[in-house]
């Protein structure tokens, strides 16, 4: 059971990566870890010409902080951001989500660039990165841009990448002080599935208990990651009672859009995103602070 | 394309084709029969192999990619003629039936060990999450990845 052949393009820097997948003959794709790219490829979904390997691209690979902001590169695996101590100290929502997402053997070779720019709804990472205001940062022939990752998600399995453009970095800002966050992956099959949905939050609360601020956002629940704005604004300056977290919760319900797949109904999806972010919330605001 | 890279111990150079997964290299490329096709989608887990001490999948990853990492298949779990540990718990207690999806799991099982020698019942359940079987209902197999560590 092959693969459709196509020609590898291996450059060994990054100039020359944009500049093989700017070349106008047949179609090109970028592969990082190539679990989600080889896939479509086995399935058929896609017969692309050449593949442009980015493995051999210096740097592209380091987990760092600079200035107090994390500094993904694009190719950094799942499994690495999992088990970076700056990761899990500063970023904690974050290393929930990555640890979450499908199995150990896809963790070792998915990147987080690869999930971000696959642009799929039910992304792990994605609920996380748009609660810490994350930015995506791009490369390409006009040069180099930060795109925030509350704009990097165009439309369904559509990333706002430009033809010849290359996700190299994600640039994560430093988590609000006394922020509480969680990420809660709901699987309506088993447990290496992608999410049915994923909710992510962050709260901020102040010193009489309200809610200074809050973060929140949501997997599967459209056709692209989303934040949760109508709730968050529900919830700004509340404490978080039964009531106003269940209030917030069917607000988030109705403000998704959620699709329909093998998985579960639009519907199904619409009620537990009702569910899990009611527990997500109840959890963060009884979780010991 | 020319690749290097260390297989089961032994530094191994060969050629393949650019298209090829690292699937292809072992069955076909190299006649290591050990590693199974299953889903060719990265969700059956029977393809698992170590890469550098973790697992990967081997229907997804490209051979390219294997170059200068170390692999470790089935074939290389025995040392000097002796079988691994995990290989004699599995055989002790029939944690095998149809045996396909068994050279995958023994492997997600090996990575587990290599990072964390003491893993709870729930971090087995949880590094195995990715390899189906459809023939044991994982109870032994569960079973004889604990009996390696010695808490069952």
């Amino acid at each position: 059971m092959r693969l459709h052949p196509f020609r590898l393009v291996e450059p060994a820097s990054l100039p020359d990566a944009i500049e093989a997948l700017g070349r106008l003959d047949g179609e090109a794709r970028l592969v990082a870890g190539g679990t989600a790219l080889v896939a479509m490829i086995r399935l058929g979904l896609v017969k692309p010409d050449r593949l442009i390997s980015l493995h051999r691209v210096p740097a592209l690979s380091q987990i760092r902080v600079e200035s107090g902001a994390l500094e993904l590169g694009a190719m950094a695996t799942h499994a690495d951001i999992e088990r970076s101590r700056v990761v899990r100290d500063g970023w904690p929502l974050l290393a929930e989500a990555v640890r979450r997402v499908a199995t150990p053997a896809i963790r070792t070779s998915g990147t987080i660039g690869g999930n971000l720019a696959y642009a799929e709804a039910a992304s792990d990472p994605a609920p996380a990165l748009l609660c810490l205001h994350a930015e995506v940062r791009v490369d390409g022939p006009r040069g180099s841009r930060a795109v925030p990752i509350a704009r990097f998600f165009r439309g369904f399995y559509e990333a706002a990448l430009e033809p010849g453009e290359i996700v190299t970095a994600i640039r994560v800002p430093p988590t609000p002080a006394g922020a509480r966050g969680g990420y809660i992956k709901y699987t309506s099959r088993s447990a290496e599935d992608k999410p049915l949905i994923g909710v992510a939050a962050l709260v901020t609360r102040d010193a009489a208990g309200r809610c200074a601020d809050i973060r929140l956002a949501l997997g599967g629940a459209a056709p692209t990651p989303i934040r949760a704005e109508n709730a968050e604004g529900a919830l700004r300056g509340e404490t978080l009672t039964d009531a106003a977290v269940r209030a917030a919760a069917d607000l988030a319900a109705q403000h998704a859009d959620p699709l329909t797949d093998l998985m579960g109904s639009a519907d199904y999806r619409r009620e537990m995103i009702r569910v899990w972010v009611r527990r997500l919330l109840v959890a963060l605001r009884d979780g010991a602070s | 394309m020319n690749l290097a890279f260390t297989l089961n111990g032994q530094p191994c150079a060969t050629e393949a084709p650019e298209h090829w997964t690292v699937l292809d290299l072992l069955r076909d490329g190299l006649g290591l029969m050990g590693t199974k096709y299953g889903c060719g989608e990265g969700v059956c887990g029977t393809c698992t192999v170590l890469a550098d001490g973790r697992p990967i999948r081997a229907c997804l990853v490209l051979a390219a990619h294997a170059r200068g990492r170390a692999l470790v298949t089935v074939e290389g779990l025995e040392a000097d003629g002796r079988l691994d540990p995990l290989q004699i718990a599995f055989a002790e207690r029939g944690a095998a039936q149809c045996g396909y999806c068994t050279p995958g799991i023994m492997l997600a099982a090996k990575a587990l060990l290599l990072e964390n020698p003491a893993p709870t019942e729930h971090e087995v359940r949880e590094a195995l999450s990715g390899n189906l079987c459809r023939c044991t209902g994982y109870t032994k197999i569960i079973e004889a990845v604990l009996a390696v560590v010695g808490t069952r």
